[in-house]
């Protein structure tokens, strides 16, 4: 008791003595923690929108898209059923919009929302009979459409009839992902609508949602739906897929949140040994008073314990609400609930526990400081090396010469020094890395699979026609026809998406990792998320079913896929029943180098009069954009810690030399180079900190990235390193930093009079 | 006169690069309570590792101490530190006040180390500011004082607890000589009051102030002799004869 207010009293003054670096600490470790802490909630499946939206809606867990009208009736009676949405009719339509042409699936739902799969409206209100011309629009079509309540829907019929209708209501749903991930665009009507726009019933789909009493139940219902409708199924999908499809982003911010936390837990644990041990050894002689008044070795060690521990501890905290703060803003205002329990305390005590082991080495240290207190704790001397002689000898500036020894008298501080600038240098190259595939992506969208800037489709001209139309426009490089078709894999229990690209003469350039390109009918390449789905290597054959026609393929290669995960495979379109290849559904436009492809299709709308439907290729890195602003963060995070890691450094080294200032003085260095010695001290450890920090990092990236790519499905082969120029920019500016920061108390150091005197 | 503290045969040898080097070499010592005693002696001489070691503060190699009746050379470091508390007051030659600690908390800390309620820690703190005449420092942190100022907190750090023992490790040996004449006036008034102190020294004038000087030469006592009190304060008549003091 008596001895902890005693120490109470010690530690509230040193506090007070060096908030900046007591602040420093508290950041460091609440960045990490909340980067842990985001990245946990990223992982972790509940921030995933889809089971919210799942819970709201009273979802269902199959949904079937058929030929035809529906009798439900067989298909609710199938075991483990509990409820069914629908059938209801979807017909194909388009949405003309400034200009822009964009598929949508119009379905028709009654005025009263069903029991299973109810859309929740989020803005206006749901479908109303008096209201005909009122549509619901999902609410990611909607915001990438840029739809608003009471905005014009004008929607082209597949007999090309146009229809005016009006955006009534914005709603979620759960039974597809979200747009542009998941296309075509969702929005509802009501049947009496639908009729009205497509009154062929040919034309149009019957969608059936299927509510199972166990979810894990799905693939036996699965089946037994395809034995029931069997061939005229056209799509299927279970919410796995729709939950895989709205997880991508989270999981992938998620990986590299969780890599950044768990290496920058390690550095600042390093920094915090490093700062922590610094201080006590900056204090040995104040602990050596206070064993002479007598506190013992155990009442130091906890005392130091509890004052920077408490520091760590605090930081601790603050990361968990900060943690808390972010995921809520992050995840769409608050609509994720917070992290489970037991990852954020294990997260807690995880950190805690670095944090006070990181502690607990310097303080045991402090407590075993002999209570004698005339003995200073001296740096080891030792000689001039013969490498100094000799650059003496050479005429070498002293002060570098002299600092650069400083740099190594005291050998384990300055490998804490090094290690602590080089591991978040080597973050710091790794978050360089992932920005430089970004830009990769954008720059050279070819590289990931992305060769067609374009995708220009028929509409209302014969394929002819849009043929003759692209071959017309000189900016256009390559044209590659392509249809892309829903393919049941093996057990008829999923679909995939098929791509029938360019022919086996003439196959699209896709980026092939691996194998070669498909040049035959019945060769294929697929995405590396279509080979672990289905459990496939390069030379195997697989069968699938395209439109009631078997399909047997043998997969030559992989390629960087982008889209659905990686769960696409893509062929010749001779390969594909000429019923379902021709006329081509789409053409994909390679432009030539240096053509702005918004102009270009603007120009290919101009000259077929807006018929053709043109759009654009939705790059993978718009979609990650997010990815830069935490790669921001966190190297503001790894900085601090490096500057920690400098300060320290920077204490040592002037502790250590105070005496010695005033005999270089006395020998005739010019308080310049009193500086310049004190500076090297430190440059030189940040120098090979950096150095080794972004070797590490750079070399490292590229095989991150990629392994990232193959967990993701897009495939290993996208990972770049950043350019040298930009690490030789990111290198000097950290050693300038760095040098800037040290020069601060040097100089003051170097004008100060040193009193000689004992320490 | 019951002894305070008593050395017998008292040994410390350092192993310095691997040459053990002999700092006190079998030193038997005897101090009363209230008595002032000065340890005079060269550089070298062991006399301040004679002082740490009665302190506790450095560990002897053979030999005894016995500090109030205990025997006490055996006691680990924490141990002796717990004793410290109540037994032992250090003054050192660099005042060695913590740095980041204002006066007022310099001077509490050992009070509340030997479990004095705030108030009597600031009580205390009060009255011994007071007595030194630094009320108005208090609040001050240690490196804004001169230099005597801080050895004359360094004082009242001391005797905050009331020692049986007081240990001076030079206390005037960074000091001008008009500080060195108010911390010494300091400790003789203590002593008056009946402290027990034990003062190492190597100036001659400084050691008059003693009751007794014991001289150190290689770690050994080579003189050990009472100062006598007619010789401090010779009443001055007018036949006397002026005796030369050195």
């Amino acid at each position: 008791m008596s001895a902890l207010r005693a120490s109470g009293r010690w530690i509230r003054a040193d506090l007070r003595a060096r908030r900046g670096q007591a602040l420093l600490t508290v950041l460091a470790v609440a960045g990490i923690v909340t980067a842990l802490i985001t990245s946990a909630t990223l992982l972790e499946d509940n921030t995933n929108p889809w089971r919210g939206l799942f819970t709201q809606t009273d979802g269902a867990h199959v949904w079937i898209s058929a030929q035809g009208p529906l009798d439900p009736a067989p298909l609710a009676a199938l075991s483990g059923v509990t409820g069914v949405a629908g059938p209801y009719r979807s017909a194909p339509v388009t949405l003309t919009e400034n200009g822009r042409r964009t598929p949508v699936a119009l379905r028709g739902l009654p005025a009263a929302p069903p029991e299973v799969a109810h859309p929740v409206v989020l803005e206006g209100r749901w479908l109303d009979l008096a209201d005909l011309d009122g549509v619901v629009v999902e609410r990611s079509f909607a915001q990438a459409a840029g739809l608003r309540l009471g905005s014009p829907f004008q929607v082209t019929a597949l007999n090309g009839t146009r229809h005016m209708l009006a955006v009534a209501g914005i709603a979620e749903t759960a039974e597809q992902g979200f747009y542009p991930e998941w296309t075509p665009g969702l929005a509802w009507v009501l049947p009496e609508t639908l009729d009205r726009i497509e009154p062929a019933i040919g034309r149009s789909q019957s969608v059936i949602g299927l509510r199972l009493a166990d979810a894990e139940a799905t693939r036996l219902v699965v089946q037994g739906a395809v034995t029931l409708l069997d061939e005229r199924i056209q799509r299927i999908y279970t919410w796995r897929e729709v939950r895989a499809s709205m997880e991508l982003d989270n999981r992938l911010l998620g990986l590299l949140l969780a890599l950044f936390g768990a290496v920058g837990l390690a550095a600042a644990a390093l920094a915090i040994v490093n700062a922590v041990g610094a201080r006590v050894l900056t204090q040995s002689r104040d602990f050596a008073t206070l064993k002479s008044l007598g506190l013992t070795r155990r009442q130091i060690t906890g005392m130091l314990l509890v004052e920077h521990g408490s520091l760590g501890l605090l930081g601790v905290a603050a990361g968990l609400l900060c943690g808390q703060l972010v995921t809520g803003l992050a995840l769409n205002g608050g609509a994720g609930p917070p992290l489970s329990f037991v990852p954020a305390a294990a997260i807690t005590t995880g950190t805690a526990l670095v944090v006070l082991v990181a502690v607990w080495l310097p303080a045991w240290r402090g407590g075993r400081t002999p209570p004698i207190p005339a003995t200073p704790a001296a740096p080891p001397r030792g000689h001039l090396s013969r490498l100094a002689r000799l650059a003496f000898v050479v005429r070498l500036p002293p002060a570098l010469v002299l600092g650069a020894r400083d740099a190594f008298t005291r050998r384990v501080p300055a490998m804490l020094t090094t290690f602590g600038v080089a591991i978040p240098m080597m973050m710091i190259t790794i978050g360089l890395g992932c920005w430089a595939t970004l830009d990769n992506f954008l720059a050279h969208p070819e590289q990931v699979g992305q060769a067609a800037a374009l995708q220009v489709g028929p509409g209302r001209l014969p394929s002819s026609e849009a043929e003759r139309l692209i071959n017309a426009d000189p900016d256009v490089a390559a044209v590659y026809p392509g249809t892309e078709v829903d393919a049941l894999e093996p057990e008829q229990t999923r679909t995939v998406l098929a791509r029938a690209v360019g022919t086996s003469a003439r196959p699209y350039p896709f980026v092939v990792v691996e194998g070669r390109p498909y040049a035959d009918r019945g060769e294929a390449v697929a995405g590396q998320g279509l080979l672990d789905l289905l459990d496939l290597k390069i030379g195997d054959r697989v069968r699938v079913t395209v439109g009631g026609t078997p399909l047997i393929l043998r997969i030559v290669g992989r390629v960087v896929e982008p889209d659905q995960d990686g769960e696409v495979i893509s062929f010749g379109l001779d390969s594909l029943a000429a019923k379902d290849a021709m006329p081509p559904e789409f053409y994909s436009l390679v432009l030539r180098p240096g053509v702005d492809p918004e102009a270009a299709r603007a120009r290919l709308l101009a000259a077929s009069n807006q018929d053709l439907e043109v759009r654009r290729v939705v790059n993978p890195a718009e979609r990650l954009a997010v990815i830069r602003v935490v790669i921001v963060a966190l190297s503001v995070v790894l900085a601090l810690i490096g500057l920690a890691n400098l300060l320290t450094a920077s204490a040592v080294g002037l502790r250590d030399h105070a005496l010695d200032l005033a005999v270089l003085k006395a020998m005739g260095l010019t308080p310049r180079q009193v500086t310049a010695t004190l500076v090297t001290g430190t440059g030189v450890l940040v120098v090979i900190g950096v150095v080794a920090g972004t070797l590490a990092g750079a070399s490292m990236a590229g095989g991150l990235i990629d392994l990232q790519g193959y967990t993701s499905g897009v495939g290993a082969g996208i990972g770049r390193t950043p350019s040298a120029l930009t690490l030789a920019v990111v290198m000097l500016l950290a050693v300038g930093a760095a040098l800037l920061v040290a020069l601060i108390p040097a100089r003051r150091a170097a004008r100060a009079r040193v009193p000689v005197t004992a320490r | 006169m019951s002894a305070v503290i008593r050395t017998v045969n008292l040994v410390k040898i350092y192993q310095s690069g691997g040459v053990p080097v002999t700092a006190v070499d079998g030193v038997d010592l005897h101090v009363g309570a209230g008595e002032f005693v000065a340890v005079m002696g060269p550089s070298g001489s062991g006399k301040s590792t004679l002082v740490h070691m009665l302190g506790g503060l450095d560990a002897r190699t053979s030999g005894e101490i016995w500090l109030d009746g205990k025997r006490v050379d055996t006691l680990s470091e924490s141990a002796w530190a717990l004793l410290r508390r109540d037994k032992v007051g250090f003054v050192f030659q660099f005042f060695n006040l913590v740095a980041n600690m204002t006066v007022a908390d310099n001077v509490e800390l050992p009070a509340l180390l030997s479990g004095a309620t705030p108030k009597q820690a600031r009580e205390r703190r009060e009255y011994l500011l007071d007595a030194l005449g630094l009320t108005e420092r208090a609040e001050a942190p240690p490196a804004q004082l001169a230099g005597g100022e801080q050895q004359r907190v360094a004082l009242a750090r001391a005797l905050a607890n009331e020692p049986s023992l007081l240990l001076a490790d030079e206390p005037t040996g960074n000091l001008d000589s008009r500080n060195t004449r108010d911390v010494l006036r300091l400790l003789g008034e203590v002593h008056k009051k009946g402290q027990t102190i034990i003062m190492v020294t190597h100036d001659a004038r400084v050691a008059s102030l003693a009751d007794r000087v014991v001289s150190l030469l290689d770690g050994q006592i080579v003189d050990d002799g009472v100062i006598p009190v007619t010789r401090r304060r010779p009443k001055a008549g007018a036949g006397d004869v002026v005796e030369l003091r050195s």
